[in-house]
């Protein structure tokens, strides 16, 4: 211990300045620092700070009031900018008006929504479903924010009081807009920190979190409380996303992306601390603030300086200790009976899926007007897309749905795959070399694994987000790593025993085998030791190492699993576009779908990863409905499910935690002749629901109405006597 | 004592209450009278617990009243309850880990007792919980924990204090000082219904005692009646 801190964290800290102090050095641009040029600099990163502090502050507030961690903070600021666009600047109403409609009015309404319809009853949830119901409304916000402002439009919100009246600071002038800005940031900050710690309302926000119940015995009226803090939170994204939009532009992705900033602010006060989370964002934007000024990248890392925020985040989720984060969460078990696949069960469930293939993409099966045989390159390229997102999809299963270790970072993972790829396979499109890209992606897993070992739950996602959205913003777009677009580089044909899968039809086989070899393995590994020893770890990583699970060796290896099987999946992913656009191509928002996707389907079973094809696949069949003409209706079908039905799926397992795959696979099973127990689990089941409990009749009281006729209805006696008086109960 | 005349503070009649479609009580009559110390006695899983819950408003029961003064109060959310005065201290430390002790007591003032008077109270008391005023609650000792809990009985002027297992994991000596706390609170006239599952310490303050079995209560009397029983009722007996 060095001054009270730990000193993992001194090495850290040391190990970080060094690095950014060479970094600057290497990449310092030359120009001259006055003290004018300074100042204004730092006023710019004071400024920014400020916003960033107050998205922060939101999301500290309704983390100690709720529990959940906000993902979609970001995207309430940005519904709220566009609403607040729509009514000031499209209908012309006067800008307190419309900040007061959107801030006071409809902020407040759609958090008391939120916590009635959602989150009351993500209180038991196990984390992985907050954190998926999260990022669900986080994508659906957005969705509807792309659905009603079509991006077609040039937007912009106007500064409040404009952004040439301000004062004079000699050198520069300091807008209104930015004044005003900076000092409502502090208040909130300093006022929230009140409220949490001064007032009774704030400590029963925080008392409720703590133990529901025993708040209630406090006399807190807690469904109440909950909902004041979901009002109160997503006031502050409004207010946020209000004041941020006229610096950034109407644009719903560059203004969700602040929330990443805002995590890693959040991640500095260990997301309760409110103080902390401020000085957090004002550091963040002094050093982006200052490496724009004084750092240049080069044109190779032309997104680079945007990475401050995801690096400080990656390092602060690292290298700080962390603070206790779970309140004693019991996750809900709701599968009474765990049933491994049998080995020759995988083989024929793989055999069943591949033949489907052939004959679907072979046309022998008649579809009439979904008939495949017919398909041209869009729908095929919708497929290809929808087998590719699958094989990602599948690396997931053991790390989320076994391990319990959550990973936005697949496409990270993908990405990098193709990179190699790429590298190796070069023009010549061999296929052998993709077994080495698993090879070489499995120490990229361990070495995510490392730093992912101390760290559980939410750290744990906010960490591979991190990871994800500094990958594509340093790494990706490196024009060595990826061709860029427009350089008409291509990724090469795939080829394999002699064949090269030049065509989309072939390609799609291919894809549809390795998925097969894909679901197959991941069936064995299930039943290996390897399979048992991720679960004892999701279960309680405690108990698994006094039996003597190495976890950290678990975990690494469960990481370099999924990464060799996502780099493979990456490489079709690449050559399913043919020319890849390295930002966008493995961008976190679709990394988010993927595990949308995956973890609504079910993600503990490997045929979740089928889920995936069905949006793509929507989307070639709506291509094709089009074509035919006459069914507007379907098409408008299937256009709302391709874009709300990730969000809208997520949804639903608030209600059904097991996800999709699972109910299907329960209604399936019985079916299967060899499937006995199936059989037996549905009818001890139905028995249950038909008979209530009846308890110890007449032995030492009195038959009630009630009873009589539970008795009736057991003995199969139908004409039951129901009592005119209604049933007397033992009030005497 | 001239039951028939006064009003109970607390009835419960004919209550049947459970989790889910289980049923854990089948039936409970229940009364404390004003200035009454009402100790609830039985094994592991006999429904003390649930019949706190129902008495202070956390368990809807299938069938059955609970009166509170005369006045039925099936139905009333547990927060208002509290604030008529109806106070449970839970099993297992009523107390909010994470929150600061002085943030403990905060949450007491419901009742309108104002949070200095709170806390002069509290402190008082137990002059340990000053001390540790800003320290969170979840690193207190489970004495101290249950102190905290404790000092909301005596900080918010309840009308009936409900104790559950107030003894559980601690050791003698602070159960000894707790149940002076409760012995000087009885003194003072507030009615206080105990759920203990060890007896000894309870029966010295408790002036009615109760047996509850399988969802029932099996024998009512004055403590020193029930301790006779109380052997044989844990083993079975009865």
């Amino acid at each position: 211990m060095i001054f009270g801190v730990r000193h993992s964290v001194v090495v850290a800290t040391l190990l970080a300045t060094l690095g950014a102090v060479v970094l600057a050095v290497l990449t310092w641009k030359g120009s001259q620092v006055t003290s004018e040029s300074f100042l204004v600099t730092t006023y710019i990163g004071l400024f920014l700070g400020a916003l960033w502090a107050m998205y922060a502050t939101g999301l500290v507030v309704v983390y100690t009031t709720t529990g959940v961690f906000n993902f979609a903070q970001g995207a309430i600021g940005v519904f709220s900018a566009f609403l607040y666009w729509e009514l000031h600047v499209n209908r012309g109403w006067h800008s307190i008006l419309a900040l007061f409609v959107v801030v006071c009015l409809f902020a407040p309404a759609l958090g008391v929504t939120l916590d009635a319809v959602i989150m009351r009853r993500l209180r038991t949830a196990s984390l992985v479903v907050q954190l998926m119901v999260t990022v669900a409304i986080m994508v659906l916000l957005l969705s509807v924010v792309g659905d009603i402002w079509e991006a077609d439009t040039p937007r912009r919100v106007p500064y409040l009081f404009g952004i040439n009246n301000g004062i004079d600071l000699g050198p520069s002038q300091l807008p209104w807009h930015r004044l005003i800005v900076f000092v409502v940031a502090i208040a909130i900050a300093v006022s929230m920190r009140f409220l949490l710690r001064r007032t009774r309302i704030g400590t029963a926000m925080r008392a409720v979190v703590d133990n529901r119940e025993l708040a209630a015995l406090n006399g807190a009226r807690p469904n109440v409380v909950s909902s004041t803090s979901w009002a109160l939170g997503s006031m502050l994204g409004a207010l946020g996303g209000i004041l941020i939009a006229p610096e950034l532009g109407l644009d719903p992705a560059t203004l969700n992306n602040v929330v990443i900033i805002a995590f890693a602010a959040a991640a500095f006060g260990a997301l309760r601390n409110l103080p902390m989370a401020v000085i957090g964002a004002m550091l963040i934007g002094l050093l982006r603030a200052h490496t724009g000024a004084w750092l240049d990248f080069g044109p190779d890392f032309r997104f680079a300086h945007l990475a401050v925020a995801p690096l400080i985040l990656l390092f602060v989720v690292v290298a700080l200790p962390q603070a206790r984060l779970e309140v004693g969460r019991l996750a809900h078990h709701l599968r009474r009976h765990e049933r491994y696949t049998k080995w020759w069960e995988g083989l024929i469930g793989c055999g069943v899926v591949i033949l489907l293939a052939v004959a679907f993409s072979g046309g022998w099966l008649d579809f009439g007007i979904w008939d495949p045989g017919a398909w041209g390159s869009r729908e095929l390229n919708s497929a290809n897309e929808a087998m590719a997102l699958a094989l990602i999809g599948l690396s997931l299963v053991p790390l989320i749905g076994w391990a319990g270790q959550i990973n936005f970072a697949p496409l990270a993972f993908a990405g990098f795959g193709a990179f190699v790829y790429l590298k190796f396979a070069g023009d010549s499109g061999n296929g052998y070399w993709i077994l080495l890209v698993g090879l070489l992606c499995a120490p990229l897993g361990a070495l995510v694994a490392l730093p992912a070992a101390r760290l559980r739950g939410l750290y744990l996602a906010l960490m591979t987000m991190a990871f994800a959205q500094a990958m594509s913003l340093i790494f990706f777009p490196h024009p060595w790593v990826m061709p860029i677009i427009g350089t008409g580089r291509q990724f090469p044909h795939i080829e394999l025993f002699g064949v090269t899968f030049d065509d989309r039809r072939g390609f799609f086989l291919l894809m549809v085998c390795v998925f097969a070899i894909f679901v197959y393995g991941l069936v064995l590994l299930r039943r290996s030791r390897y399979g048992r020893r991720w679960m004892a770890i999701n279960d309680s990583q405690a108990a698994a190492a006094t039996l003597g699970v190495p976890v950290v060796w678990t975990k690494v290896v469960v990481y370099a699993v999924s990464a060799s099987m996502a780099g493979i999946a990456g490489v079709f992913w690449a050559t399913v576009s043919g020319n890849v656009d390295s930002v966008q191509g493995f961008d976190l928002l679709i990394g988010f779908n993927i595990v949308l996707l995956v973890a609504a389907a079910g993600v503990s079973i490997p045929m979740a990863g089928i889920f995936l094809i069905f949006i793509p696949l929507f989307k070639g069949f709506g291509l094709r409905l089009e074509d035919a003409g006459n069914v507007d209706f379907l098409v408008t079908l299937l256009d709302i499910m391709t874009t709300y039905g990730p969000g809208l799926m997520v949804l639903g397992m608030v209600f059904n935690p097991r996800g999709a795959i699972f109910e299907m696979g329960r209604g399936f099973s019985p079916i299967l002749p060899w499937r006995r127990d199936a059989r037996a689990e549905i009818a001890a089941e139905n028995a249950q629901k038909r008979e209530p409990e009846i308890g110890e009749l007449g032995i030492d009281r009195p038959f009630t109405p009630e009873e009589v006729i539970a008795i009736d209805r057991r003995l199969g006696i139908l004409d039951e006597v129901v009592p005119k008086e209604g049933y007397g109960t033992a009030r005497s | 004592m001239s039951v028939e005349t006064e009003t109970p503070l607390l009835e419960l009649v004919g209550i049947r209450a459970g989790y889910g479609t289980i049923d854990v009580l089948h039936g409970v009559d229940l009364r404390v009278m004003p200035g009454q110390v009402y100790a609830l006695l039985g094994p592991n899983g006999a429904g003390k617990t649930t019949t706190l819950g129902v008495a202070s408003g956390q368990i809807q029961p299938h069938a059955g009243s609970v009166l509170l003064d005369g006045h039925e109060v099936n139905g009333v959310s547990p927060d208002r309850l509290a604030r008529a005065g109806v106070c449970l201290i839970p099993e297992g430390r009523g107390i909010f880990p994470n929150l600061t002790v002085a943030e403990n007591l905060r949450m007491s003032t419901y009742a309108g007792v104002s949070y200095k008077q709170v806390q002069e109270r509290a402190f008082a008391q137990f002059p340990r919980l000053e001390e540790r005023r800003n320290q969170m609650a979840g690193t207190l000792s489970g004495g101290e924990q249950q102190m905290l809990a404790m000092s909301r009985a005596l900080s918010t002027d309840p009308a009936i204090l409900m104790l559950d297992e107030l003894s559980m994991g601690l050791a003698p000596i602070i159960v000894e000082e707790l149940y002076e706390q409760v012995s000087s609170l009885a003194e003072a006239g507030l009615s206080i219904l105990i759920v203990e599952q060890f007896a000894q310490a309870v029966l010295g303050v408790a002036n009615e005692a109760a047996i509850m079995l399988h969802g029932r209560i099996q024998r009512t009397g004055s403590p020193e009646e029930i301790a006779e029983e109380l052997t044989a009722a844990y083993l079975g007996m009865t």
